[in-house]
């Protein structure tokens, strides 16, 4: 009887820390293989045959299709300049430029990672449209509000994601490096 | 006391042994992973031009909505596939999956040197096969070696304007996910394909 108790909590244990474990970690972000650059962050492996059991788990999960590390490399922001996450009640400014590649695009989605729905109807630029100081770099307001030059207008309460797809580029066989990525900053908040 | 936590401690081994099997056999399982989804959009062995991302319709989580996609599902298990597609000027990317949606081979148009898509999917053994008996059809292809039996390959087409999605659209619908392998590429060869001592490389 005693044995019977003893070997049912063992069970109960592993199943508990065996799928407990499994779940919260597929439910976080991505564990390894994260490059960071300021506040931006991309998972290279992702796209490459290597990729490791975790992220080849949380992309079953979520249906992603990544890309390729002959397409490109897909860089995610969460937070700001200063560590804070990016809220939709907030207007930012992303400064700065892009590392060397053919085409890049930048795109707006909520913490859910749906599209942002706008009545503008945009929902990122990309390289060739968007409007460029004399030296090449570029500022790109997010706001809920009208902003002259280029506006990425979002509408939400809640968590704001970016993604800044990099396409042909160096980075992908060549590794991040010191690769410089636009800064993120906050403006206001309402 | 003691033969408590001895127990205590199995379980937690064994819970670390769950842990790994669940995490391996996650993709297998899921439901919701992009080769299931990708069934939606009609039958394998052909390429399915996805809708444009919208607020609300995203056909797959986190495509590029600036980007034309279609998908094939394909299956090697009958012999080499062969993709054929005419692509506009502008960038695009083909990429190659395993069925748990692990990405094996990717290339763009820069890379391919070309601007159309020419791929031969072939497994190892396959493979072989094509070099012992060369089809001289598949000399201008980009023949790819991956170590799977079934997989989708997804093509990105850039369309840097709302007027140019038509041509990325039509260029997409009319990508071959099942090409002959054995047909002429653009010259009419010979039926036969066994073709022993050309140059193999």
């Amino acid at each position: 009887m005693r044995l019977l108790i003893d070997l049912a909590i063992a069970i109960l244990i592993a199943a508990v820390v065996g799928f407990g474990s499994a779940v919260i970690v597929l439910d976080r972000d991505r564990l390894f293989g994260a490059v960071t650059r300021g506040e931006w962050t991309a998972w290279p492996d992702s796209g490459s045959a290597n990729a490791d059991p975790y992220t080849e788990a949380m992309l079953a999960r979520s249906g992603e299709v990544p890309l390729g590390s002959g397409e490109g490399l897909a860089f995610t922001a969460e937070a700001d300049r200063n560590g804070a996450r990016l809220s939709g009640r907030c207007s930012y400014r992303i400064v700065g430029q892009t590392p060397a590649a053919r085409l890049w695009t930048l795109t707006a989605y909520d913490g859910d990672g749906h599209l942002m729905e706008n009545p503008a109807n945009r929902t990122g630029f990309h390289s060739r449209e968007i409007l460029r100081r004399e030296d090449g770099s570029f500022v790109i307001q997010v706001s809920p509000h009208v902003e002259p030059g280029n506006w990425l207008p979002v509408e939400t309460d809640r968590a704001l994601r970016l993604v800044l797809r990099i396409y042909d580029t160096p980075l992908t066989s060549g590794g991040v490096g010191d690769a410089i990525l636009p800064s993120i900053e906050r403006v206001s908040c309402s | 006391m003691i033969r408590g936590l001895l127990f205590a401690l199995g379980g937690l081994i064994l819970g670390g042994i769950i842990h790994i099997v669940v995490i391996l056999l996650v993709p297998d399982f899921a439901d919701r992973d992009a080769w299931t989804s990708m069934g939606r959009f009609g039958p394998d062995g052909a390429f399915h031009v996805l809708p444009m991302s919208e607020p609300g319709t995203e056909p797959l989580p986190y495509l590029d909505p600036r980007m034309a996609t279609a998908v094939c599902r394909f299956s090697l298990e009958n012999g080499p596939i062969r993709i054929k597609a005419d692509m506009p000027d502008d960038f695009w990317s083909i990429a190659v999956f395993n069925r748990r949606g692990s990405n094996v081979y990717s290339l763009n148009d820069r890379t391919a040197e070309r601007s159309d898509i020419d791929l031969v999917i072939a497994t190892p053994v396959q493979l072989v096969q094509l070099r012992e008996n060369p089809i001289p059809a598949l000399e201008q292809s980009i023949v790819i070696e991956v170590p799977i039996s079934r997989g989708f390959a997804l093509i990105r087409a850039f369309v840097a304007d709302p007027t140019l999605l038509p041509g990325a659209e039509a260029a997409l619908r009319a990508a071959n996910c099942s090409a002959d392998v054995k047909a002429p590429a653009p010259p009419p060869a010979p039926a036969p394909t066994v073709e022993p001592d050309t140059d193999a490389p």
